[in-house]
């Protein structure tokens, strides 16, 4: 997309992520085609769609769309896909001998799919198999944030009933889940600071606007530099494909989204912690987002490990 | 010339002359050393046209992007030729020179910094005026065909090498605040300047305190307009947030490289050396956009002040790390390389302080980017 259909599509999704969340929302991303925009231009589709929806706090099945389209490019109607467990980047199922254990986490929208894609991993490798949804038990889960919709899906299945067991290119539908992921925390981030911004403005003590006390500014300030660093990430990880850079922005988009909520809530003070006030629902996103396709902390000590084991720094962003 | 080109060139050029271009000194070396390796490099590779690139003819350049000037810094930094702080003095009054100076001072002199024969200054800070530019006191008074200055500067880094300076004054009344404020290319060799460089905790003395004792300076050494400093102030600073900027950043890259193969065994903890780098590559990330939009013919404003203060944090969190792992180097180690790591660990302890503090940044942010309002 050129700059001025860019800017359009833009506007377009984020006004229907503001006005539609769930079902309602997967019906108007069809009407405005925006799988095809997600096959002409992932980067593009990807972070406008997520970062809206984490700025509007909507959900939707758009994850599912963008894993099966790194997974099973040849699948015409997306369904659903096994997200890793909660904190991992590990495939959602182990093949054990005969046996395939699935232990992962889908979208609410492996409710509506007869079939969802898991994929599997063993000693050689990963694979991936289209595997009966009524196969799987799934358990919706309410924790800290019960609007996200997410699922619990486990099971234990005969590997040669299933379908599929083609090779898998898991660290790639890894990278572009945690782009997704790492978008929405930034919207999600926007929407926090701009609750604070505005509130700081019109909240009046000492006769005077609380934005105008330095305490708050700079709580407010650094707020924009933690989001702007994520965003500056994240773009440069689409720029230059490497999972390596993806698992970087992942992380630093659910660090800098946490410390975006602590300065945020301290600035709404008492407000913020009603649910009168919506600031409570970002803060639940992005604590639960932040443990999806690996934990900010279990990426951070991940790779500096693997920098202390290899003795080597990754690959830098040419200019 | 194309960057994929002049990449090909330079990193051509440094191999090449690798013996040659290597400083004479271990360790991080004495400042004059370092002021030595510096103009031997400046004047190497002006020869060589490298320092001429990404600058426009009419000061002596060859034309091209600002990307070739970040990308031979960063060529420079990553080979440990140049240290990045003196190296990108031209970064910032350079520009200031092109955009402010009249035309045939700006071809006069450009050349001459490029080429490494001079060293120039920049006389901003006073002693009452850190963070509150606006307030300051160093009074220029009208003199015949020219300007009399007295007052006194200080932080001016490499003062004491310099042979000119872009100059602060006030021209206004003490009222007059920015609007007041007139800009200098004064002559350091002028009658009446002392320098008196000042020890600093890292041992390396690259600031002084300049007095100014009724210097003259003539009419047509006004940079841009007469009480209009504070464009030229206003114009500079962003400047130091973004090629300049760039070049740190590929130094924090080295160090953090050469801490990984030098810390002993078990000392760095992965959770911190993960944060770290991702810090420095966030960074790096960020001044990288801000180097395309200025390729792309923006300007910069006030938010390079985001990319200063993601410098100072994450300068820190590189040498506090190092701090920890070499710290027999840094608190009882003697040799030359243990003196670098100690210099380079206290140095960054000034990272949140110079160029604009970290509040100051924040100020910045919250008025400029958040749209807050006043402060007051």
């Amino acid at each position: 997309m050129d700059v001025a259909e860019r800017a359009l599509f833009a506007d377009t999704v984020r006004e229907i992520t503001v006005q539609n969340t769930e079902d309602e929302l997967d019906a108007a991303l069809d009407g405005l085609g925006w799988s095809e925009a997600l096959a002409e231009d992932r980067p593009t589709a990807v972070s406008v769609l997520f970062e809206a929806a984490g700025e509007a706090n909507a959900t939707s099945s758009a994850l599912d769309v963008v894993l099966c389209s790194v997974l099973v490019p040849s699948q015409r109607d997306a369904v659903a896909v096994a997200m890793p467990p909660v904190r991992t980047c590990d495939a959602p199922a182990r093949i054990d001998g005969p046996q395939v254990t699935v232990h992962g986490l889908a979208t609410r929208a492996i409710g509506r799919h007869d079939s969802v894609v898991v994929v599997a991993s063993d000693r050689s490798g990963h694979a991936s198999f289209v595997v009966p949804t009524a196969a799987l038990k799934l358990e919706h889960i309410r924790g800290l944030d019960p609007d996200l919709g997410l699922v619990e899906v486990t099971g234990s299945l005969e590997q040669r009933s299933l379908a599929g067991g083609t090779v898998a290119d898991w660290r790639d539908a890894v990278a572009v889940g945690q782009l997704a992921i790492g978008h929405e925390l930034v919207g999600a981030a926007r929407a926090m600071l701009e609750l604070a911004r505005v509130h700081a403005l019109e909240r009046m003590q000492f006769g005077r606007p609380i934005a105008s006390f330095q305490a708050i500014r700079h709580r407010l300030a650094e707020s924009l530099v933690a989001i702007e660093a994520a965003a500056a990430l994240l773009a440069a990880a689409w720029d230059e494909p490497d999972p390596v850079f993806a698992a970087m922005a992942k992380a630093v988009a659910g660090r800098s989204a946490r410390t975006v909520a602590r300065h945020c809530q301290q600035v709404l003070a008492g407000i913020g912690f009603t649910t009168e006030h919506p600031f409570h629902r970002y803060f639940r996103r992005v604590v639960v987002l932040d443990q999806l396709f690996g934990a900010s902390n279990e990426l951070t000590h991940g790779l500096g490990g693997d920098v202390l084991r290899s003795g080597s720094l990754p690959a830098t962003f040419p200019l | 010339m194309e960057l994929a080109e002049f990449k090909v060139s330079v990193d051509h050029w440094l191999d090449e002359h690798a013996e040659e271009l290597e400083p004479e000194f271990e360790g991080i070396g004495t400042l004059d050393e370092q002021m030595a390796q510096l103009r031997k490099i400046m004047r190497l590779g002006y020869d060589a046209g490298f320092t001429r690139w990404g600058w426009p003819a009419r000061v002596g350049g060859l034309g091209g992007s600002n990307l070739l000037r970040a990308y031979l810094g960063e060529a420079l930094t990553a080979r440990d030729l140049v240290e990045p702080g003196n190296y990108s003095m031209p970064e910032v009054l350079a520009p200031t020179m092109i955009d402010f100076a009249p035309p045939e001072l700006a071809a006069t002199m450009v050349p001459r910094l490029l080429s490494g024969e001079e060293i120039w200054c920049q006389g901003f800070s006073e002693p009452g005026t850190g963070s509150n530019l606006g307030s300051l006191a160093c009074r220029a008074t009208k003199d015949g065909d020219g300007w009399r200055v007295n007052g006194q500067k200080v932080w001016t880094s490499l003062a004491q090498y310099a042979q000119r300076c872009v100059l602060l004054t006030r021209t206004g009344t003490p009222e007059s605040a920015h609007r007041g404020i007139t800009a200098f290319f004064i002559n350091m060799d002028s009658p009446g300047i002392t320098v008196r460089p000042i020890e600093t905790m890292h041992g390396v003395p690259e600031f002084s305190e300049v007095f100014y004792d009724d210097v003259f300076v003539p009419d047509e050494r006004i940079l841009g307009q007469l009480d209009g400093g504070w464009a030229v102030a206003m114009d500079l600073l962003p400047y130091e947030r973004s090629t300049a900027l760039w070049h740190r950043v590929t130094y924090l890259q080295r160090r953090l490289e050469q801490l990984v193969s030098l810390a002993p065994a078990g000392a760095l903890d992965p959770a911190s050396l993960g944060e770290a780098i991702e810090q420095v590559w966030a960074l790096r990330a960020r001044s990288r956009a801000t180097q395309r939009r200025l390729e792309a013919g923006g300007t910069l404003g006030a938010e390079t002040s985001i990319d200063k203060v993601l410098l100072g944090t994450a300068e820190q969190a590189v040498f506090d790390l190092a701090a920890e792992s070499l710290g027999a180097w840094i608190a009882v180690g003697d040799d030359p390389e243990s003196g670098r790591w100690r210099a380079e660990f206290l140095y960054s302890r000034a990272a949140t302080i110079y160029g604009g503090s970290a509040e100051i940044q924040r100020n910045i942010i919250a008025r400029r980017l958040l749209d807050l309002g006043a402060d007051r």
